[in-house]
């Protein structure tokens, strides 16, 4: 991250002016490990997401070659059994958690400030509170490995009454409680967070119906965290009391009903699957208007049909459930809302088309990513609806049918779009540009590796293999299709490799990128320089259209003069205001990491000694107040001795 | 914000710095509490969902509950509603004096209410023999009532902070020390009366109202009573008139949002009520 | 904001003068309608209207309390759609849980069995 940290105008600038009037220490460093532990700028926070999100993407990668590799022959023992359990737990906990939702995160956090013409989120220091919980709940929900207890391995659903005491006597279901506990706090944090910066902090003339799709996406998104998440959060208390205080949530003797947790845990499970894939369809709504050089089709169905997605997500549970016999009126009023999804799906698939349809398509590694996420996006909805009817969904349940389903949609689709947003944003993240052959290269291992390892379990699935068995025999017909899949995987190892290879060394020593390296249409790309200033913005730009960096470039002398009166009236008010950095929310999220360790052990001074950091946090944070420093950039991002200007 | 200083009156709906001119505290804890009602709808859903069916051997609800002593909570949650509706309005007008007051009537009913809580428990678990444990009723009904409970505690020690926060003078230099020794002034008060009382209630309901019990409670409970009147005394002492601080009208959003958050807790009691209690009589 | 042709500043004056006497009267009626349901329970009608009657005063207090309490007549309408967003999707979620579990594929074996027991004594 030295790119942000040494871009030109730190270290020149005024800080921590006046000493404030009350005794709290504010932290000022601008590099080094306190200005990263203290940090409240959305971009270094969205950096840190994005840097532990590709951290774990890479160790859930490995947990999934370890499946793979067990699988490649028929009563393969490279895994025992409970090994095997712990490593497809960790997988799906892993991705979900840990990397592609905050490598979401790390989008929303870099990107949609800037892309709504804003200098921060709304509450900074909440944001790095939501932060540092998410990297509590990722050291709890992993802590596992390295204690006598083990990982978690009830699977990442957690399904009662595997979850009991009774079959789960250590604690490695404790830290998988816990950790997602914290994470579901983070979550809530920072999407709360979101709602408000977009809600209350766009630029003048910024209407929601000019917001770029990837914020409306985020916004949509966040709803979808704020709303779900209870559920599971009271889901995880039922159990964590079961367990720990032995009440009867699940327990079947005394009257519980494992069913209610899967109803529950599916409330939010399915939303869940739309906060991962909606960030994914709002980064390639950016890419593809870029790279087709024309506005993207259709803009306000593809807002409207992500609203309506997101409002059905929540009305679809028990499709997860059509085979716990819940009914015949259940099952097919399910079944019908889960095929209305397809509706507004199919609809966004056809803008994207219409986006590219006439377009003077520009090849590009971004745009490579985002062509392959519509195809494989595709595949994977296809499958969906033929879940959908619950008939057929009888005989896929719990089938590797519904494995290869659901990752032609997150690898397919999440993580093509994702992997296409990292290209796509770096030039602006740390000013560099990845080699396009390189990435390329990347792109093509990927996707042949991906559809190599996951096209033959369709097959494998409606040939009878099941979900979650460490081993098979060699005389099911299985064999082949395993042996395919395993290769695949490889395959698909290697493409992540050399596409990790190539960012790290882009990092260090790529191309260097000039401003607005894509010719593109959307606010971020409007910042002096790249990566973007701590302010983002010398003067508040004022919206005029929906692809309002665009219309800047076609309307420069308008905007010349508008940007001179909006930079005066700013000095006007005592230039910029920057928020001061703070050491409280870091604290108050250590406190939440002691608290979830003294619950996990029972052991009350623990807990009560985290709950009493976590109160001191968030006491003196409120305490020490929002107070921050001014800046004076002139109007393109200069201060008053200039730098170069590349 | 140089709205306030040019119009001298403070506009408390709108901000006018902000796109939709919802203040951002204000926007924010109305999402919160927008969450915070799949929260509580997924709690109540399980209550009730174990009501539908209940199975053999589970506690008969209308055996074990009291009527009159929730009615009564009931009734001093609504009325703790109102006082921080007050609290709000005088901060909005300015009227320092009459918040302090609004919010510690405030203060007072949120621990009444926590006391009847735990009188409820007490009797629950004690008399009537239903703990967390030992039936699917105890297990969603301790848990439910204690989630809302826990809610309103987390309430009342918002209150008192802000309570405290609003004695911060003008000139800054305050020891923080003062401040931490106020909120355990307030902490210390509410507790220990809420001990007092509680022993009173209990001595009264076990031997009757004469000299005897009383005389008694006095003997069991001299130090709590002592340690009550000391606490008072020291949050009466720090709540001393002294000069010009630092809270006006510019807080009042920061009263505002925790009221928000304060009348969410009641509303979720009136559907607790409703649903939990009085349905089971039906 | 100001240039509105209604104020809000001004409007929002009177509105506070008169506020202090609304919320005494509204906490009054709140109380009432408590009392009123706590005697409601013991009247001799038909359970579904007696259910109707408590959900019905419940949501008035309810209504009451975020509109006038918790300012939402006041307010911008956004801050009345933010919060209904939340409040409608558990409504709809708690409808949904309580059909589902209500139904008659969900009655749990041990109740049922009960049920078969009781049945067949009574044959």
């Amino acid at each position: 991250m030295e790119a942000t940290a040494k871009s030109h105008f730190t270290g020149k600038e005024e800080h921590a002016p006046a000493k404030p009037s009350f005794a709290f220490w504010r932290p000022t460093a601008k590099t080094g490990l306190m200005s990263w532990l203290t940090t409240v700028d959305h971009k270094k926070i969205g950096f840190l997401y994005g840097s532990f999100a590709l951290f774990f993407f890479l160790v859930g990668g490995c947990e999934a070659l370890l499946i793979r590799l067990q699988l490649i022959v028929p009563n393969n023992t490279l895994l025992t059994a409970p090994q095997y359990n712990t490593m497809f737990t960790m997988h799906g906990t892993t991705m979900i958690f840990l990397a592609v939702m905050p490598l979401g995160a790390a989008f929303f956090n870099f990107i949609m400030p800037l892309q709504i013409g804003a200098r921060d989120v709304a509450f900074p220091r909440l944001n790095a509170f939501s932060l540092w919980t998410f990297v509590a709940g990722a050291i709890i929900l992993n802590v596992g490995w390295f204690l006598p207890d083990g990982a978690p391995d009830a699977g990442w659903f957690g399904y009662a009454p595997l979850t009991s005491k009774l079959y789960n006597p250590t604690h490695a279901t404790d830290f998988w409680i816990l950790g997602l506990q914290l994470l579901g706090v983070a979550s809530i944090a920072a999407a709360l967070n979101f709602i408000v910066t977009i809600i209350n902090l766009r630029a003048p003339g910024m209407t929601m119906m000019r917001l770029p799709v990837f914020t409306w996406m985020t916004l949509i998104t966040s709803f979808l965290i704020i709303l779900s998440f209870p559920a599971i959060t009271i889901a995880l208390v039922e159990v964590m009391f079961d367990r720990q205080f032995g009440t009867n949530f699940f327990e079947v003797s005394n009257g519980g009903m494992p069913i209610l947790w899967q109803h529950l845990f599916w409330i939010f499970g399915h939303p869940e699957v739309y906060i991962l894939i909606l960030p994914a369809m709002g980064i390639v709504s950016e890419i593809l208007p870029t790279f087709a050089r024309k506005p993207l089709f259709g803009y306000p169905i593809v807002v409207f049909s992500g609203a309506s997605i997101g409002f059905l997500g929540f009305t679809v549970w028990s499709h997860h459930m059509f085979t716990t016999g819940m009914g015949t009126v259940a099952t097919a009023a399910f079944s019908l809302a889960t095929m209305t999804i397809a509706v507004p799906t199919g609809v966004k698939i056809f803008n994207w088309i219409g986006t590219l349809w006439g377009g003077h398509l520009k090849m590009r590694t971004p745009m490579m990513f985002a062509l392959g996420f519509i195809w494989m996006f595709m595949i994977g909805g296809f499958s969906g609806v033929m879940h959908s009817a619950a008939p057929a969904d009888a005989q896929q349940q719990d089938s590797y049918f519904v494995v290869a389903h659901f990752h032609y949609v997150l690898i397919g689709g999440s993580i093509f779009a994702l992997l296409g947003g990292i290209h796509y944003w770096f030039p602006l993240m740390f000013g560099r540009r990845v080699s396009e052959f390189w990435g390329k290269l990347s792109f093509w291992v990927i996707f042949i590796g991906f559809n190599v390892t996951f096209f033959p379990m369709h097959f494998l699935g409606l040939n009878g293999m099941p979900r979650r068995t460490f081993t098979y025999d060699g005389n099911m017909g299985w064999n082949v299709g395993n042996m395919i899949a395993t290769i695949g995987a490889l395959i698909l190892g290697t493409g992540i490799a050399i596409y990790f290879a190539v960012i790290i060394y882009t990092y260090l020593k790529g191309e260097k990128a000039g401003r607005d390296t894509w010719d593109a249409r959307t606010l971020e790309w409007s910042v002096p320089t790249n990566p973007p200033p701590e302010y983002n913005f010398a003067v508040i730009p004022t919206v005029h259209a929906r692809d309002a960096f665009w219309y800047e470039k076609h309307h420069q002398s308008e905007i010349e003069q508008e940007k001179a009166a909006q930079h005066q009236a700013e000095a006007a008010h005592g230039g910029i205001h920057m928020p001061f950095q703070s050491i409280y929310p870091l604290v108050a999220s250590i406190g939440a990491l002691i608290g979830a360790f003294g619950a996990i052990y029972h052991n009350l001074i623990v807990a009560l000694i985290g709950g009493s950091l976590l109160f001191i946090g968030i006491y003196l944070w409120s305490l020490e107040g929002a107070e921050g420093y001014h800046l004076h950039p002139d109007e393109d991002g200069h201060d008053d001795a200039p730098a170069p200007k590349h | 914000m140089t709205s306030h200083a040019a119009n001298g009156a403070i506009d408390h709906h709108h901000d006018h710095t902000t796109s939709t001119g919802i203040p951002n505290k204000k926007l924010l804890m109305w999402a919160f509490l927008a969450s915070d009602c799949m929260f509580f709808g997924t709690l109540i859903s399980t209550h009730l969902i174990y009501r539908l069916h209940p199975p053999p051997g589970n506690p008969v609800p209308r055996q074990i509950f009291d009527i009159p002593l929730t009615s009564f909570s009931t009734f001093i949650l609504l009325m703790s509603s109102l006082m921080m509706a007050l609290a709000v309005n005088a901060i909005q007008k300015g009227n320092l004096k009459s918040m302090r007051f609004s919010l510690l009537a405030t203060i007072v009913c949120g621990a009444i209410f926590l006391g009847c809580q735990v009188f409820e428990f007490n009797n629950f678990v004690f008399e009537k023999h239903m703990t967390i444990t030992n039936s699917i009723l105890g297990t969603t009904f301790f848990t439910l009532t204690g989630t809302h409970g826990t809610h309103v505690a987390i309430g009342v020690l918002w209150l008192g902070l802000m309570y405290v926060r609003s004695f911060k003078p003008a000139t800054g230099g305050q020891p923080w020390t003062t401040t931490l020794l106020h909120v355990v002034a307030l902490v210390a008060a509410v507790l220990l009366s809420m001990k007092v009382v509680l022993s009173v209630i209990w001595a009264l309901e076990a031997h009757g109202l004469s000299g005897a019990t009383l005389g008694g409670v006095v003997g069991a409970q001299w130090l709590a009573i002592v340690g009550t009147v000391i606490a008072i005394g020291a949050e009466r002492w720090f709540a001393r008139p002294a000069g010009p601080v630092q809270f006006d009208q510019s807080n009042a959003i920061d009263v505002e949002s925790m009221g928000l958050y304060w009348h969410f807790v009641d509303i979720v009691w009136i559907v607790i009520f409703t649903a939990v209690y009085l349905l089971e009589y039906l | 904001m100001s240039d509105s042709a209604h104020s809000p500043a001004t409007a929002g004056h009177v509105a506070e003068e008169s506020k202090f006497a609304a919320y005494v009267q509204i906490a009054m009626l709140l109380a009432v309608i408590t009392g009123v349901e706590i005697a409601v329970i013991g009247l001799p009608f038909a359970t579904w209207l007696l259910v109707t009657v408590l959900v019905v005063l419940s949501v008035v207090k309810f209504m009451f309390v975020i509109f006038y309490f918790m300012h939402l007549r006041w307010d911008k309408l956004f801050c009345t759609i933010l919060f209904f967003i939340g409040l409608i999707l558990a409504g709809g979620t708690m409808w949904a849980l309580l059909k589902l579990f209500g139904a008659e594929a969900s009655v749990p074996l041990s109740v049922a069995v009960n049920t078969v027991a009781d049945l067949s004594r009574l044959v």
